[in-house]
């Protein structure tokens, strides 16, 4: 499944990759991170209690980022599993100048698999846009309130 | 007198229990201690196993077992293939999977436990370590030397290649006018019997007797095989198949999980149990069809055919299970519809897939080959501007039977078959002059209707013992009680076909007594004397068959005894209406029976008791046939299309019940629907079963289920005395092609020629929005 | 098919509903008709601890009409929609809609209140209660509140209910003057929920459209109002082509249209515009 999108920040672009390469921040914005430690360069290890409404799973995750280029890019890859089954997504990151403001241009693909494939495909498409809105909702708080 | 009940439509004395909930299905037998079982199943398409991890799901309170792929595969044997076709390359098939996992679905590790709720919970702890490889899931593309490879031992995807058929089929397009080509797919198809699969075991250490009730169409073959699987002596095995709530064709198997719960059982020394959820039903019990094809037909310019070709990849899945590889000969073998073709060829490529095996599936192969050939007829219309009938009438053979038995290019020959009788009457049912008048009035209206027909023959009756695996004979014993009750052991265990009302309805009639004097007794391999099973639409052909003959043998003897009762010749002595009468004198069938058992008046000769047992082989197939006319109307607007009419009519020779027939011909239109319209086990590019729910997969609701006509024709078949022809996958046969051809008839002036299943509103209402792009 | 373990506790009122609630939190789930609840609770993709049944509380099945409102109690079934004379007379799109959902079977078990609290985004009550411009009327810790139904959906499976919520009952103010109403709905053909449902309630005055309510389900990760559709219709003299213009913006706004195996979003934000055009003409059909 492809996702992609833009998402306006309101701060530079500078900030907006610091923001998003901090696993600190990044466990405030992914929706129901629970835990985030580094586990090497660039890796860190996660739990998350991930899912839509009254459906939820708890997974471990690992999360990457590679191909850093402050402040125009990088690739993010996050492996979760969990009892419903798996998540794997990696995605391109660019950040665009926007007259002071950043836009976030993400791309990616996600596959899923066990019961959440199997049960869930008319749902998941809609879980993923639900998971990266409350995402970037939350990126955008952060931005406000870690303004310096 | 009692009135004759053959050919009478009677209710099934079956379903009173059925509606009732009052039927035992496996799930239903409950045994103390019994101990269940949960399968832990690979998530991943096709991946290395690195690691099982079994040490918490081994510490949860109330386990008492716990096995993965490297415990036991060794220890039960391969689960079998009872399929040999030339250089087939078979991989060897363990019970569980043991250092890589093949499809989703691939049972890794199984939970035993004191129930089937602690024994999930156990499961969901057993962690797996997978290390993913890439999928093969395409059938054509896997057999491209650049694909990777599923079976590192077999080297390449391909698991065999064959042709087949008869006359020169270069000659033949050579001389054609006309050569018509087509691309073609058969989706895959989930087979759904409403009751999943399910098996319970117990083993008795002292007797060394090991119980197996599991949901099988196939309890003599399943135990011979599933003995030899552990290595354990089939007279001590006894499998039965309670109620069986249908299989079509996906119970015509042998399943590692049904050796898995027999070896559990021996050697937990507990009864365990285990029952199939959907989403696993879903992903691990066979599918049905996955083919991909192209045509070649070549005409003459007044609709003559030459010649025939079709080169098929046939997704066998990743492992063969019980007939997987010899599905795609029965589509081979039926490639000539009822038409007169000199020439055939069918070129398969059999791949391996990462996906669950594909296997008999409710017509089994023969849907496939009726399918193409009915989608070639209509395209040979087409290209030629004839009317669909006139093309299928142009090639028909005259009628024929005994005396004339049609041979056709694939190399068999058709029993008997009168393809106009059935084709006129559906016509006129139909009113189909007119039906034509009315569409184009509809479409000048901007309506879109359109009218599909398929006339169909298929094989059934399986049929001569060299022609199949595992024999194609069938048994039967019929004994008379002292109280005269007619017991009747059949080795054709049904599954829903009711064949306990219609083999009762043969005694009934042979001997004079009522259905409920009568009762048919199955699926037992302690008591039902060894048999072949219920499949390939030949339960009635076959086993029928043999019900009558030992009839037969029964009456004989019963005769023989009355004459001696009355004290005159037995060639004296008629029997009717249950009495045996000589120059006035007469005694009953209750009279002879209960002499029979007390042996006091017996002549020398004769054994006393009356029971007799037959093994029918029948010489050839038996062909049904028929016509099948689907009317649809497309919504302009958004595509969706509405079956307006549907008329069916089928000969299966002589009919024994015809409210039996009806229930058949209407389960199979209904699956034949689904697959034409709404059904389609659907695996994403990374192999995952998206289509694992009935949320997602479509079978069709009564709701969805048209009105149908139906009539028959009687063509009674030469091959057995009764002549029975076989009627249980004739609907999924017939309708597919009625069905697609009708829409794409409704699309046909904007240029439509073929629309591949399952035809989906959103395709047509692109087809329907690009037209009018264009047309602006 | 096997659920996780779990505790069952029936409570008699909705004091005891709410006071258990509290004392489960999260853990606890209410338990209505569950033909939702229970077919997710046995493929595991919910797992609560508690549940909490609330099909003996009497006073939570009711249809009525008082003041000019339409009151329904969250335990009330679809099939008690479905055959209710006051709502048959007064507001058929309800019936209309439970007609078309699920089958015998689910219209005897289900809720109105488990189908808005669930808010399966192919649900059909959703649309019907935003047409009719319903409230969901919820009693919490701090008492009860009523949220516009267009605010209750807040998106896939999920709503304004706060932790401790529950859904008391649906209200609306009964249609007046001259009215047509009507759902349409595309069924799946696997699950029979709505690839779309659209759910259309008019008033006219001179003949000409003096209000109007629009819900479309089936079609977003939440069910929706189609305002502009609504906006067209006002003083339109619901004549063919008023009704068809106004049907084309069913989908206005919506980016996130649902694609699932069965229709693309493209293909179902066609489908909202010709069904809600169909209902449109239904309805002004009905008010005449
Ligand atoms: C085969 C089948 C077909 C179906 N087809 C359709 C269809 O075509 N259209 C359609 O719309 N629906 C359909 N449904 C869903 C059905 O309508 C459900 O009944 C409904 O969605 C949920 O209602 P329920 O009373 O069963 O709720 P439950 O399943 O008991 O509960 C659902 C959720 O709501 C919560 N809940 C329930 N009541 C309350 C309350 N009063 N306050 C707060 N939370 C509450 C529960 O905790 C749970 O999370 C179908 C269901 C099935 C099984």
């Amino acid at each position: 499944m492809k996702i992609e999108g833009t998402e306006k920040i309101n701060a530079t672009r500078e900030r907006v990759f610091d923001l998003l390469t901090d696993p600190a921040i990044l466990q405030k914005c992914i929706p129901g991170c629970e835990q985030m430690e580094k586990i090497g360069d660039n890796q860190y290890s996660a739990k998350l209690s991930a899912g839509v409404g009254p459906v939820k799973g708890v997974f471990t995750a690992t999360v990457s980022m590679q191909d850093l280029r402050r402040p125009d890019h990088y690739k993010l890859v996050v492996e979760g599993k969990g009892q419903p089954g798996f998540v794997k997504g990696s995605g391109e990151l660019n950040f665009v100048d926007d007259g002071g403001l950043t836009q976030v241009q993400y791309s990616g693909d996600v596959n899923v698999g066990g019961l959440l494939a199997s049960v869930g495909q008319r749902m998941i498409q809609g879980a993923a846009n639900m998971m990266s809105g409350k995402f970037f909702a939350n990126l955008e708080n952060e931005a406000k309130s870690t303004d310096s | 007198m009692a009135e004759k009940v053959v050919g009478k439509g009677i209710k099934r004395t079956e379903d009173p229990r059925l509606i009732q909930g009052l039927a035992h299905y496996v799930d239903d037998i409950k045994l103390p201690d019994t101990l269940h079982a949960v399968f832990v199943r690979s998530i991943y398409a096709h991946a290395r196993i690195k690691k099982v991890d079994v040490a918490a799901a081994q510490k949860t309170p109330g386990v008492v077992a716990v096995y993965t792929g490297k415990d036991i595969s060794q220890k039960i044997g391969p689960v079998p293939c009872g399929a040999a076709i030339p250089d087939m390359k078979q991989p060897d098939h363990r019970v569980m999977a043991t250092d890589k996992v093949y499809w989703v679905g691939h049972p890794i590790a199984v939970v035993f436990a004191e129930n089937k709720y602690v024994a999930r919970d156990a499961a969901d702890k057993i962690e797996v370590d997978y290390e993913e490889l890439p999928v093969v899931l395409d059938e054509e593309k896997a057999a491209d030397p650049k694909s990777p490879v599923i079976h590192e031992k077999i080297g390449s995807n391909i698991a065999y290649k064959l042709t087949a058929g008869e006359g020169d089929i270069e000659a033949a397009l050579k001389a054609a006018d006309k050569i018509v080509r087509q691309k073609i797919y058969h989706k895959r198809l989930a087979p759904i019997a409403m009751e999943g699969r399910g098996v319970l075991a117990r083993y008795y250490p002292g007797e060394q007797e090991l119980t197996l009730w599991t949901s099988t169409q196939i309890p003599h073959l399943a135990r011979t095989q599933i003995s030899l699987m552990l290595g354990f002596p089939e007279n001590k095995l006894r499998l039965i198949a309670p109620e069986v709530g249908g299989g079509f064709g996906s119970k015509l198997n042998v399943y590692a999980e049904e050796a898995i719960m027999a070896y559990a059982s021996m050697q937990l020394g507990r009864p365990v149990k285990w029952i199939e959820g959907r989403r696993e039903n879903m992903q691990g019990t066979i599918h049905g069809r996955g083919q991909v094809g192209y045509i070649e037909i070549g005409c003459k310019k007044d609709g003559t055919i030459t010649g025939f070709r079709y080169n098929v990849f046939a997704d066998m899945g990743s492992y063969f299970q019980l007939l997987t590889p010899a599905i795609p000969t029965l589509t081979g073998l039926m490639l000539s519809g009822c038409y007169k073709i000199p020439a055939i060829q069918m070129n398969v490529t059999a791949c391996f897939t990462n996906k669950m095996s594909t296997d008999a599936y409710r017509g089994a192969g023969r849907p496939e080959a009726t399918y193409v050939i009915e989608r070639a007829m209509d395209l040979v219309a087409a290209e030629l501007g004839m009317d669909v009938v006139e093309v299928r009438r142009k090639n028909f053979p005259e009628p024929f039977g005994a005396e004339n038995p049609f041979k056709v290019a694939t190399g068999l020959f058709y029993d008997s078959g009168n393809y106009q009788g059935a084709l006129d009457k559906a016509l006129k049912m139909a009113d189909y002059t007119n039906l034509r008048v009315e569409q184009k009035k509809a479409r000048a209206a901007g309506r879109l209707i359109g009218v599909g027909v398929s006339t169909y023959v298929e094989i059934c009756a399986m049929g001569p013992s060299p022609a199949l695996p595992a024999g194609g004979w069938e048994s039967a014993t019929v004994r008379i009680e002292p109280t005269c009750k007619v017991t009747i052991l059949t080795g054709a265990s049904p599954h829903g076909q009711g064949q306990e009302t219609s083999f009762s309805q043969i005694a009934a009639d042979e001997l004079g007594v009522t259905v409920n004097d009568c009762t048919v007794i199955h699926g037992d391999t302690a008591v039902v004397q060894y048999g072949i099973g219920t499949f390939g639409s030949r339960a009635t052909a076959v086993g029928g068959t043999a019900v009558y003959l030992a009839l037969q043998k029964l009456k004989a003897k019963a005769t023989g005894m009355a004459a001696h009762m009355l004290g005159v010749d037995a060639k004296t002595v008629t029997f009717d209406d249950g009495k045996f009468t000589s120059g006035g004198k007469s005694v009953t069938i209750q009279e002879v029976a209960l002499n029979a058992h007390l042996a006091k008046n017996l002549p020398a000769d004769m054994e006393p008791g009356l029971s007799a047992t037959t093994f029918f082989e029948p010489k050839n197939f038996t062909f049904p046939f028929g016509t099948h006319i689907c009317v649809v109307e497309i919504d302009p607007e958004t595509g969706e299309i509405q079956i307006q009419r549907y008329i069916a009519v089928d000969d299966c020779g002589k009919v024994i019940n015809p409210l039996l027939v009806h229930g058949q011909i209407h389960g199979g239109i209904v699956q034949s629907l689904g697959q034409a319209l709404f059904e389609e086990v659907v695996y994403d590019e990374q192999g995952q079963l998206i289509s694992g729910s009935l949320m997602d997969y479509a079978v069709p609701k009564a709701a969805q289920v048209p009105w149908m006509e139906l009539d028959r024709t009687e063509t009674p078949s030469p091959v057995n005395p009764m002549g029975v022809k076989g009627v249980g996958e004739a609907g999924s046969i017939g309708a597919t092609p009625a069905i697609v051809a009708a829409v794409v008839d409704a699309l046909a002036h904007l240029g439509v020629r073929h629309l591949d299943m399952p035809i989906k509103p959103e395709h047509v209402w692109n087809i329907l929005k690009k037209n009018k792009a264009g047309a602006a | 098919m096997i659920p996780a373990n779990f505790d069952y506790i029936t409570v008699k009122s909705l004091d005891e509903a709410l006071s258990l609630l509290a004392k489960h939190k999260d853990d606890a789930k209410i338990l209505a008709g569950g033909h939702s609840l229970l077919p997710a609770m046995k493929l595991r993709l919910m797992q609560p601890k508690v549940l909490i049944d609330i099909g003996k509380i009497k006073e939570l099945s009711y249809i009525k009409e008082e003041g000019g409102q339409i009151h329904i109690g969250a335990m009330t079934t679809h099939f008690q929609i479905e055959t209710s004379a006051l709502l048959q007379k007064s507001c058929p799109l309800l019936p209309e809609t439970a007609t078309q959902l699920g089958d015998m079977q689910v219209r005897n078990k289900g809720t109105i209140g488990g189908s808005v609290a669930h808010a399966d985004p192919a649900a059909d009550w959703p649309a019907a209660v935003i047409a009719v411009g319903a409230e969901i009327v919820v009693i919490g810790p701090k008492g009860e509140r009523a949220i516009k139904a267009d605010d209750f959906f807040v998106d896939m499976l999920t709503t304004s209910l706060q932790p401790g919520d529950l859904v008391k009952e649906v209200r609306f103010a009964a249609p007046k003057g001259k009215t047509g109403q009507a759902y349409m709905k595309v069924r799946h053909p696997a699950s029979g929920f709505a690839v779309v449902g659209i759910a259309v309630t008019l008033t006219v005055d001179g003949g000409k459209c003096s209000a109007s309510g629009i819900g479309v389900t089936g079609v977003s990760s939440k069910p929706y109002r189609a305002k502009s559709v609504e906006a067209a219709l006002k003083g339109s003299a619901l004549d063919a082509k008023s009704l068809a213009a106004a049907a084309s913006h069913a989908s206005d706004g919506i980016s996130d249209a649902i694609s699932e195996l069965y229709a693309t979003g493209e293909y179902r934000k066609h489908l909202a515009e010709i069904y809600t055009r169909r209902a449109l003409e239904t309805a002004a059909g009905r008010a005449k």
